[in-house]
């Protein structure tokens, strides 16, 4: 082979070595990224309500708050809680008042599951996040007559977290706004209960 | 893949200095040598190609996971939705992106995010300029239209309220047949006036849509029309 040859040969193994490469970077980066939303939140874990990450900026001072998040929508107060299913099931309790209120459960893979508060019931909207043996088991555990009003979800993975968004249509809502989106409640789902 | 075979440029070069001193000596060592720099003429191009990967491979991957989402836009006018990043079907590079960045997408249930950098006719955004943006929105419960810079000027203590950054869909006043006409100026403007915001860098528009059933589907946002953006005049 003639020394050219060669050479055009070693550069498209490079060339095909940087798009292995690339692909790899591209689909390693939520796993190793330690700035992504559910590294941030994982602060959280032993919360057991949300923590207001952005607060609504629709009129006065806004709160201080641990804002990782790029630019978000001013009119909207976005707390988070994460959730480990290794320690059970996740219950996650919101009561909703006036505002628009929005619950979306979050994994590694991307956002899996959204409710908004027309889903609630007497004010109230509650999810049970549990992974598929858990699932299995509380539906094994049922008797004949239980009725079980909780809507369970299923999650893709263990990990993940859950966000609360709130909406202030008006400024004079921008207080309310941000301790509904700091009080929503996930606690572990103990058997006892 | 490569063969140890004494050629390439490097080799000839280094038999012309290096071997003529030796010339009268036997022809062995000659060879010997020649296979020797062979190999070190396979190893440095092992070595570029190697290199050439992990250069071109870690630029192009950081290059392609910042800024916008590559793939998935809904172009409607001057405004574009990415309604797969909210799902369980986003792609690997909305993924690496909202991962980089920290962002937590809006989920398919919950509303759909529209953006915009340029105007009616195409122009990008001059925060120079002054804007007209009206019309209807596509159905939802909710919306919001906010303003935001690149690199937002840091927020000076005036002890005032800070300028308004967007309009929700309750605050905006309206014309008689429901339509909104709001007005992205740097100067004070009659109406709903959004003030330019201050800093450096483009800007862009973000029409937030909240517990919209335009997310199933984007059909339904041809049929209904988005905001459209007009430039009105620039001042010098």
């Amino acid at each position: 082979m003639t020394p050219f040859g060669r050479f055009l040969l070693a550069t498209l193994c490079g060339l095909v070595l940087a798009g292995l490469v690339h692909l790899t970077v591209v689909l390693a980066i939520p796993y190793l990224s330690d700035r992504d939303a559910l590294s941030r939140s994982r602060s959280t874990l032993s919360n057991d309500t949300s923590v207001l990450i952005h607060p609504a900026q629709v009129g006065g001072p806004a709160e201080a708050t641990e804002d990782w998040l790029p630019p978000q929508d001013p009119a909207s107060a976005i707390g988070v809680c994460a959730y480990d299913l290794d320690d059970g099931p996740v219950r996650v309790t919101a009561e909703t008042g006036p505002l628009l209120e929005s619950i979306s459960l979050h994994g590694r893979s991307g956002a899996y599951y959204a409710v908004t508060d027309q889903a609630a019931v007497r004010g109230t909207l509650e999810l049970v996040i549990m992974t598929r043996r858990q699932f299995d088991e509380a539906l094994a555990e049922a008797g004949e007559d239980d009725r079980n009003r909780d809507v369970r979800v299923v999650a893709p993975g263990r990990e993940g977290y859950v966000v609360v968004r709130v909406l202030a249509a008006l400024p004079s809502q921008q207080a309310m706004a941000n301790k509904a989106a700091a009080s929503v409640s996930c606690t572990i789902d103990g058997p006892d209960e | 893949m490569f063969t140890l075979k004494p050629s390439g440029n490097l080799l000839s070069a280094v038999r012309r200095t290096a071997i003529l001193p030796g010339l009268p000596r036997g022809t062995s060592r000659m060879r010997r040598f020649g296979l020797r720099s062979g190999r070190v003429a396979t190893v440095a191009l092992v070595l570029y190609a190697l290199l050439l990967g992990a250069c071109l491979g870690l630029a192009s991957a950081n290059w392609a996971t910042r800024g916008r989402y590559p793939f998935g836009g809904v172009a409607l006018n001057a405004w574009t939705a990415w309604p797969r990043i909210g799902s369980r079907d986003a792609d690997p590079y909305a993924r690496a992106i909202d991962a980089r960045t920290g962002e937590i997408p809006l989920a398919l249930g919950e509303g759909l995010v529209l953006t915009a950098t340029q105007d009616d006719a195409g122009q990008r955004l001059d925060p120079g300029c002054r804007y007209a943006v009206s019309g209807t929105t596509p159905p939802a419960r909710a919306w919001t239209l906010a303003v935001e810079r690149r690199h937002p000027a840091r927020a000076t203590a005036t002890g005032g309220p800070p300028p308004r950054t967007g309009f929700t869909s309750t605050e905006i006043l309206r014309d008689r047949g429901g339509g909104f006409a709001l007005a992205l100026s740097p100067t004070v403007q009659p109406g709903n006036w959004l003030p330019m915001p201050p800093g450096e860098g483009s800007i862009r528009l973000v029409l937030r849509l909240y517990d919209t059933p335009v997310a199933a589907s984007t059909g339904v946002l041809e049929r209904e029309g988005v905001p459209s953006i007009t430039r009105l005049g620039c001042t010098p």
